[in-house]
């Protein structure tokens, strides 16, 4: 079972709201899809600067495994106020650790910032998952 | 290059195969290639930087191909892995029936690879498309809103930058080609190819994305 503390997007973004910000990640099936269980297949993860304000479901950085870019989606709206600095040189922590260590982002959420229609909670996300399976 | 973007951005547009050869020959780099890092950058008359990822690819002696669709097209579902295999086992078909003895690489190493240069063709990996000890294609994909864009080179024989690659001897004409993936992709995959033209927005949009590519901001932006 994957964690019960945080939401999912359907593209396999995951994130954890606080009362005034959100973290967000990648999930195990979509590091195991974008490089199939080598760590060495992932080569590149752009992310954005700081106070860069991104929007629900908007692009807030790429992601390069085994030739293929894939766009990374937010979950939330606000300003990026922290981006997980170990994350550029050491991509393996996302296979090795997707939930904790492998975040990505931290997001202040905007004022008008409301629950998307499309989070899934763990129990949603794990069906989507046994669908593709 | 820029229509390829086109139909990838164009949730509407059906699923979408194009070949095409580059006049003038060009080099294109990879979506997160550093410039400094391919030295053939420097010296190559025109410079494009692609969407897609991977290494660079000097078009010239080859024939390109582009795939774009939906991520739940069954040629792509799954892991990245997956859907180039199921590409590559449809090409490497294609090419059996020039007389081609082409397979994945496997594990080990080929004649082609090379250190240092930055170039896809030096660069080769278990899944990669092979004969006579080298590398014969290249592929690389981007993903974005549900849909994905694969692109890939075969070579007919090397090019100035594109040293030491696999030859398809007997080949004078990348057209030849194309009709052999249209073929296998009828044959081997149920995809029956029926010729099409862009729309009119698709137009547009592909000439802004094919001005991008070749704008000296973007291609060096890294």
């Amino acid at each position: 079972m994957r964690p019960d503390d945080r939401q999912y997007l359907p593209s396999h973004e995951w994130v954890k709201l606080d009362e005034h910000t959100a973290t967000s990640g990648i999930t195990d099936f979509a590091v195991d899809e974008l490089c199939s269980g080598n760590e060495g297949g992932l080569v590149y993860c752009d992310l954005p600067e700081l106070g860069r304000v991104v929007d629900a479901g908007e692009t807030f950085g790429e992601i390069e495994s085994v030739k293929a870019v894939s766009d990374l989606n937010s979950p939330v709206s606000g300003e990026v106020v922290e981006v997980n600095p170990e994350i550029e040189d050491h991509l393996e922590i996302l296979s090795d650790d997707p939930w904790d260590r492998g975040w990505l982002i931290r997001v202040k959420l905007s004022s008008d910032h409301v629950a998307k229609p499309e989070l899934l909670d763990v129990v949603a996300y794990e069906e989507l998952i046994a669908e593709k399976e | 290059m820029g229509l390829d973007g086109a139909l990838l951005e164009d949730a509407d547009a059906p699923p979408t195969m194009r070949f095409y050869s580059w006049s003038p020959p060009a080099l294109s780099l990879g979506y997160f290639q550093r410039f400094a890092e391919v030295p053939a950058a420097s010296e190559a008359a025109v410079v494009v930087r692609r969407i897609t990822g991977g290494g660079a690819i000097h078009h010239a002696n080859e024939l390109t191909f582009s795939i774009a669709t939906s991520l739940g097209n069954p040629l792509f579902q799954g892991p990245v892995t997956r859907s180039y295999a199921r590409i590559h086992e449809l090409v490497c078909a294609a090419l059996s029936k020039l007389g081609c003895e082409a397979a994945l690489r496997g594990d080990g190493t080929l004649l082609s690879d090379a250190q240092a240069t930055g170039m896809c063709f030096h660069h080769s990996t278990a899944l990669d498309i092979a004969w006579a000890g080298r590398k014969g294609v290249g592929s690389a994909q981007r993903r974005t809103g549900g849909r994905v864009l694969h692109h890939g080179s075969i070579k007919l024989g090397s090019s100035q930058y594109d040293t030491g690659v696999a030859e398809l001897d007997g080949i004078a004409d990348p057209s030849e080609l194309a009709w052999e993936l249209t073929e296998v992709f009828r044959e081997q995959a149920g995809i029956r190819l029926q010729p099409g033209v862009p729309t009119r927005e698709e137009r547009m949009l592909a000439d802004e994305l094919g001005e991008r590519a070749l704008d000296r901001d973007f291609v060096r932006r890294r």
